[in-house]
C-alpha cells in the first residue's frame, strides 16, 4: 500500500536554493519549490506534504518550529494586485497546523504563534504570539509561553524520530 | 499511465478495503482497517506517528504493546482530502501519540481534517470539518459540513453538532440513526468496477 | 435537513385536525382548510410548520396516524451530563440544579470545553538543553482551553486541587478574591451578632438570591403577621391556590386597598429587605471605572451577546465571565398525544443507542425517492464519491422527466394511489402529470422466501420506458414511475391580469421559494395487515384480521431549481 514511489508524479517546479540546518528534520515527501532562497533554522520539523513555494519571495523558517502535513507556505495571494512582494518569515516555535496556508507577501508569524487546521494567514499579515484559530479568528494566547514551547520541543523530539530525514534530497 | 488504468484505480484488498492509489498512507504497519472500508483519492493517513509512551501504566499491562496508531471498523467511508492524525499530548512529562479509534459505519466528508481520540459507529462527518484532537464522538453523531469540533470535545450519541466552534444544534430523529448511513450502498459506488450510485 | 432538491417532504395531518372544541373554526379561510378536496400549498406559511423528512416522523398503532415533533409529548427519561456522559438522578437534580457538579466546564470565551491543568513553572533553563524529566511540581491548577487557549488564570483563578472544581470555584470570584457564601456569612454572624451588614460591593447575584430567598422564607413560614384581608401566609396556603391569588389580588388594588388600608394602618405592609443581610443591594451609579476600562480596553474587551447568553450574572467585560459548568442534556421518550401511548422509548442508559420501543413512520409508510429520467449533470467521478451532482436549473416550458421510486417497508402488499394537481398552486404553475397514478407494490421478503418464489411475478404493464397508465419499473419491494412537469416562465410579466376569481394578480417581484419546483401530492396507501407476520403489530392480529387499513397523507416533492431570466 505504500505510495512513496509515486513521489515523481509531483510536478517539479524549480528547485529552490535551501539552506538547512544540519539539525532540521525534512521528509522527501515535503515539496518545496521556487526559486527564492528557503532557509530552516536548527531542530525544525516538516512533516510529510507540507509545501513550501518560494517563487514569490524567500522563506525563513525559525529554529524548533513544526510545520504539519499539507501545510502551504509561500502560497500566491488570493488578492494578488493589492499584495506587498515579499516572502514569508516564521519565528521561533511556530506551529503551523494541517491544511493551514500562509500567503506569500512579507508575512511575519512571530514567535510560538500557533496556526491552528485549515486557517489562512493573508498576505503581508503580521502576527505575535497568537493562535490563529481554524473559524480565522485570533486571539492573543495569554498561556506561560515557556510551558507551551516546551510542550512543542517535546513533540519534535518524539516525532522526529518517527520522520525519516531527507535533508540530502533538496540540496 | 495505460498501465495503471489496467491495474485499476484502487487496491482492493481481501477484507474489501479499496484504499485509492492515490491516497497517502504513512505506516501502513500501524493501520488497522475493519474491511469494505473505502479509501478515495488524496487521503492522508499518519499512521507513522504512533504512540511512544508505555500504555502499561494507565491501561493495565495486561495489554500487549500494540503499535496500532489508527484502528477502523467495517464499512467506513474516508472522503477525498481526509486526513486522519492520531492525537498527540504531553502526558507524564513526555509527549506521545495515542491511537485513534474509528467504529463501523464511519463516513467523514471531503478534506475534514481529524485528530479524534475515537469515533463511534454510525457517525457522519460533513466536509471541511476539523475535529480536534482528543475529541469524542459518540455513535450516531452526525457533524454538519464546516464545523470545528474543539480538541477534547465529548459529543454524545444522537446528537447533531455544526458550528465554529461546534455546539449540539439538534438531535438525530429516531427516523434516522444505525441504519440511515447508506455506506453498504455507498461501497458498491466506489473501487475498480463502480456501481452506477442509483439503484 | 436537506433543502436542496431533489427532496420529499411529508405533511404530518396533525395541522389539518380539527381545532379542539370551542375554538373558532367561524373564519372563512378555516371553513376551506378542513376541505379534503382542497390541493395543499407547499409554500402557504403554515406549511412550513407541518413539513418532515421522513425520518422525523413517527406512526402512533394505535390511532394508525403518522405524529409528527408537533404533535407529540415527551416525557424525560434520564438525565446526563454531555461531557462527562454521567447520569444524574433526578433527586440530584432537585438540590443541584441542571448543571454537572462534576469538573466539566465551558470556555466561558468560545463555549468550548476546558480541562483543569497544572499551570507550570518548569524551569526555563531546560529549554534549550535537553528535556530534564524532573518530577513535576504539583500545582496550582486551571482550567485550560484548548480550543481558544483561554486559561482560568487570566482572570486569577488557580485551584489547589484538580479534583472538586465546583467547590472551590464557589469560595472564588474572578481574580482570586474569596467570595463570600451565605453560610460563611451566617456563621460569621454568629460569632459576632454586632458586625455591620456587608457593604454592597461584596454581595454577589448568588449571595443576594440566598439572602432573600431566606429573607422571604421567613416572612411565609413566621407567625401570622396580621396582614390585611385576613390573609395570612403561614397557615398552609397554597401561594398557587387561586384563592389566595385573588386576596392577593384584592390587597394590591388600589381600591380594595383603600378601604382596608385605613382600618389596618401601616402593618398593612409586606416587610421590604432594607440592608444586604435581607438581600438589598443599590444599584451602583458610579460607572466612571468601567468607561475608563472601555477608553482602555476597547471593544475587543467587552463581551459578545453569546457570551452574555450563557452566563449566570450580568457581565460588561471579558475578565469578568466565569466559567460554565456544562448544563444537563436529556434522553426522552414520545407519546401519542391523542391516545397516550409511547411510541418511542429510548433505553435508560446514557451510553446506549437503541430504543425499547420505536415506531417510526418510514416502517410504516413507504419512501419516495425521486431523479431524473435523463440526467443532464454529468456523473460523479469515482474518486469525487459521494458529492451528489448538481443538475442545471430547468428551462421553462419544456418537458422534464423524473422518476419516482416509492419502496415499502411492510410485510404486507401495498396499493397505492397518488394524485397532484394539474397545475401546481402559487402564482407561477407548473404542469404536472403522472403517468401512472395508481400501482401495487410488493411486500419486503426475506432473501431466500424471494429465491423460493421463482420468478413468476415479471409483471407485464412494467416498460422500462415513460409510458403512461404504466408502471416504469419494478424490483422486489420498489416500484418506479413517471413524473412529467412543464416549468413555467418565471416572469411577472407573463402573467395574467386576472385570476381565475376575478381579483387582481399579485405583480409583486420574484421571491425566492418561487424558483424552486415543488408539487404537492396526495398519497392514498392501502394493505391488508396479514396476521401470521406480526409485524409489530400484535395489536391489530386479533381486530384487524382481514380488514384493510388505509393511511393518506400529503407530501411535497422537490424537484429542481427553475432558471430564470
Amino acid at each position: 500500500m505504500s505510495t512513496a514511489k509515486r513521489q515523481s508524479t509531483v510536478p517539479a517546479g524549480p528547485k529552490p536554493p535551501v539552506n538547512f540546518s544540519s539539525t532540521v528534520t525534512i521528509p522527501k515527501d515535503a515539496v518545496l519549490q521556487g526559486t527564492h532562497s528557503i532557509t530552516i533554522q536548527s531542530e525544525t520539523l516538516i512533516h510529510p506534504r507540507a509545501r513550501l513555494d518560494s517563487n514569490l519571495g524567500s522563506i525563513l523558517i525559525g529554529r524548533r518550529s513544526i510545520v504539519q502535513e499539507r501545510a502551504q507556505i509561500g502560497v500566491e495571494p488570493q488578492n494578488i494586485d493589492t499584495a506587498i512582494r515579499g516572502g514569508v518569515s516564521l519565528g521561533d516555535y511556530v506551529v503551523v497546523e494541517v491544511n493551514a496556508v500562509i500567503e506569500a507577501g512579507g508575512t511575519e508569524i512571530g514567535d510560538g504563534s500557533v496556526v491552528q487546521v485549515g486557517s489562512r494567514i493573508g498576505s503581508g499579515a503580521k502576527i505575535g504570539e497568537t493562535v490563529v484559530l481554524s473559524n480565522g479568528q485570533q486571539r492573543a494566547d495569554k498561556r506561560l509561553a515557556d510551558a507551551r514551547k516546551l510542550g512543542t520541543l517535546k513533540q519534535i523530539n518524539v516525532v522526529r524520530k518517527m520522520i525519516r530525514n531527507d535533508q540530502d534530497k533538496f540540496k | 499511465m495505460s498501465r495503471r488504468q489496467v491495474k485499476g484505480d484502487y487496491i482492493e484488498t481481501e477484507t474489501g478495503n479499496k484504499v485509492s492509489r492515490k491516497a497517502n498512507l504513512l505506516g501502513t504497519q500501524n493501520m488497522v482497517l475493519g474491511g469494505k472500508v473505502v479509501i478515495q483519492p488524496e487521503v492522508m493517513i499518519r499512521g507513522d506517528l504512533v504512540r511512544t509512551a508505555p500504555s502499561s501504566s494507565s491501561s493495565g499491562g495486561t495489554a500487549a504493546p500494540s503499535t496500532t496508531a489508527i484502528q477502523t471498523g467495517r464499512y467506513c467511508f474516508f472522503s477525498k482530502g481526509v486526513v486522519l492524525r492520531p492525537p498527540g499530548r504531553r502526558y507524564k512529562g513526555q509527549f506521545s501519540h495515542m491511537p485513534m479509534r474509528i467504529g463501523h459505519h464511519v463516513f467523514i466528508g471531503q478534506d475534514t481534517v481529524v485528530q479524534a481520540a475515537t469515533i463511534g459507529d454510525h457517525a457522519r462527518i460533513g466536509k471541511n470539518c476539523v475535529i480536534g484532537e482528543f475529541a469524542i464522538i459518540k455513535e450516531c453523531v452526525e457533524v454538519l459540513d464546516g464545523a470545528v469540533v474543539p480538541p477534547n470535545m465529548v459529543i454524545p450519541n444522537y446528537s447533531i453538532v455544526a458550528g465554529q466552534p461546534a455546539r449540539v444544534v439538534g438531535e438525530v430523529p429516531e427516523g434516522g440513526g444505525p441504519d440511515e448511513n447508506g455506506l453498504r450502498g455507498l461501497y458498491s459506488t466506489v473501487g475498480n468496477n463502480p456501481q452506477n450510485p442509483d439503484m | 435537513m436537506s433543502s436542496s432538491p431533489p427532496y420529499t417532504y411529508i405533511q404530518c395531518p396533525c395541522s389539518n385536525e380539527e381545532p379542539a372544541e370551542g375554538s373558532d373554526a367561524s373564519s372563512p379561510e378555516g371553513d376551506s382548510f378542513h376541505d379534503a378536496e382542497r390541493t395543499f400549498d407547499p409554500r402557504a406559511p403554515r406549511s412550513n410548520y407541518s413539513l418532515y423528512l421522513l425520518e422525523y416522523l413517527l406512526y402512533c398503532e394505535e390511532c394508525q396516524q403518522i405524529r409528527c415533533p408537533r404533535c407529540v409529548d415527551e416525557e424525560i427519561v434520564t438525565y446526563y451530563c454531555p461531557n462527562c456522559l454521567f447520569e444524574v438522578a433526578s433527586s440530584n437534580l432537585r438540590s443541584d440544579g441542571n448543571r454537572c457538579t462534576r469538573n466539566c466546564y465551558q470556555c466561558p470565551i468560545c463555549s468550548g470545553p476546558v480541562q483543569v491543568g497544572e499551570v507550570q513553572a518548569e524551569p526555563e533553563t531546560n529549554l534549550l538543553s535537553a528535556d530534564n524529566a524532573t518530577a513535576a511540581p504539583h500545582g496550582p491548577y486551571a482550567l485550560f482551553c484548548q480550543y481558544c487557549s483561554w486559561v482560568s488564570s487570566e482572570i486569577g483563578l488557580e485551584f489547589e486541587r484538580a479534583s472538586g472544581i465546583p467547590s472551590q470555584l464557589a469560595k472564588m470570584k474572578n481574580g482570586g478574591i474569596p467570595k463570600i457564601t451565605a453560610k460563611e456569612l451566617k456563621e460569621r454572624r454568629k460569632e459576632e451578632p454586632d458586625m455591620p451588614p456587608l457593604e454592597d460591593e461584596l454581595v454577589d447575584a448568588e449571595l443576594q438570591y440566598s439572602a432573600l430567598k431566606t429573607f422571604y422564607q421567613s416572612q411565609i413560614n413566621g407567625p401570622s403577621n396580621g396582614l390585611p384581608g385576613g390573609l395570612s401566609l403561614g397557615d398552609g396556603h397554597n401561594f398557587s391556590s387561586p384563592a389566595a391569588l385573588t386576596r392577593m389580588m384584592s390587597m394590591w388594588q388600589p381600591g380594595g386597598r383603600g378601604a382596608q388600608g385605613k382600618t389596618a394602618g401601616p402593618p398593612d405592609m409586606f416587610p421590604e429587605a432594607t440592608d444586604t443581610d435581607k438581600g438589598l443591594k443599590l444599584a451602583q451609579l458610579d460607572e466612571s471605572a468601567k468607561v475608563q476600562k472601555l477608553l482602555d480596553g476597547g471593544w475587543d474587551e467587552t463581551v459578545s451577546k453569546d457570551q452574555l447568553l450563557s452566563q449566570l450574572e450580568h457581565a460588561h467585560f471579558q475578565d469578568e465571565l466565569r466559567p460554565l459548568q456544562c448544563v444537563l442534556r436529556t434522553k426522552r421518550s414520545r407519546r401519542c398525544a391523542v391516545c397516550r401511548h409511547i411510541i418511542s422509548k429510548p433505553e435508560n442508559k446514557v451510553g446506549s443507542t437503541r430504543f425499547k420501543i420505536k415506531l417510526v413512520a418510514k416502517s410504516y409508510i413507504p419512501s419516495i425517492t425521486i431523479r431524473p429520467l435523463e440526467p443532464l449533470a454529468p456523473p460523479v467521478p469515482v474518486g469525487m464519491r459521494p458529492q451528489q451532482p448538481q443538475e442545471p436549473p430547468l428551462k421553462p416550458l419544456q418537458p422534464y422527466q423524473y422518476i419516482l421510486t416509492f419502496k415499502n417497508p411492510l410485510f404486507e402488499k401495498l396499493k397505492v394511489s397518488l394524485a397532484t394537481p394539474n397545475n401546481t398552486p402559487g402564482r407561477f404553475s407548473s404542469k404536472v402529470a403522472l403517468l401512472c397514478p395508481q400501482f401495487d407494490i410488493d411486500p419486503v421478503k426475506d432473501m431466500w422466501e424471494d429465491a423460493l418464489d421463482g420468478d413468476d411475478r415479471s409483471r407485464t404493464e412494467e416498460t422500462g420506458q415513460a409510458e403512461a397508465g404504466k408502471i416504469y419499473k419494478r424490483g422486489r419491494n420498489w416500484v418506479s414511475i413517471i413524473l412529467e412537469v412543464i416549468p413555467p416562465l418565471l416572469t411577472v410579466d407573463s402573467l395574467r391580469p386576472h385570476t381565475a376569481s376575478g381579483e387582481p394578480t399579485d405583480r409583486s417581484p420574484l421571491r425566492e421559494d418561487e424558483k424552486i419546483l415543488e408539487i404537492p401530492m396526495f398519497v392514498r396507501m392501502e394493505w391488508e395487515p396479514e396476521a401470521q407476520h406480526d409485524v409489530g403489530d400484535s395489536v391489530g392480529k386479533d381486530r384487524n384480521e382481514g380488514q384493510k387499513r388505509e393511511l393518506a397523507y400529503w407530501c411535497v416533492l422537490g424537484v429542481g431549481q427553475i432558471s430564470h431570466e
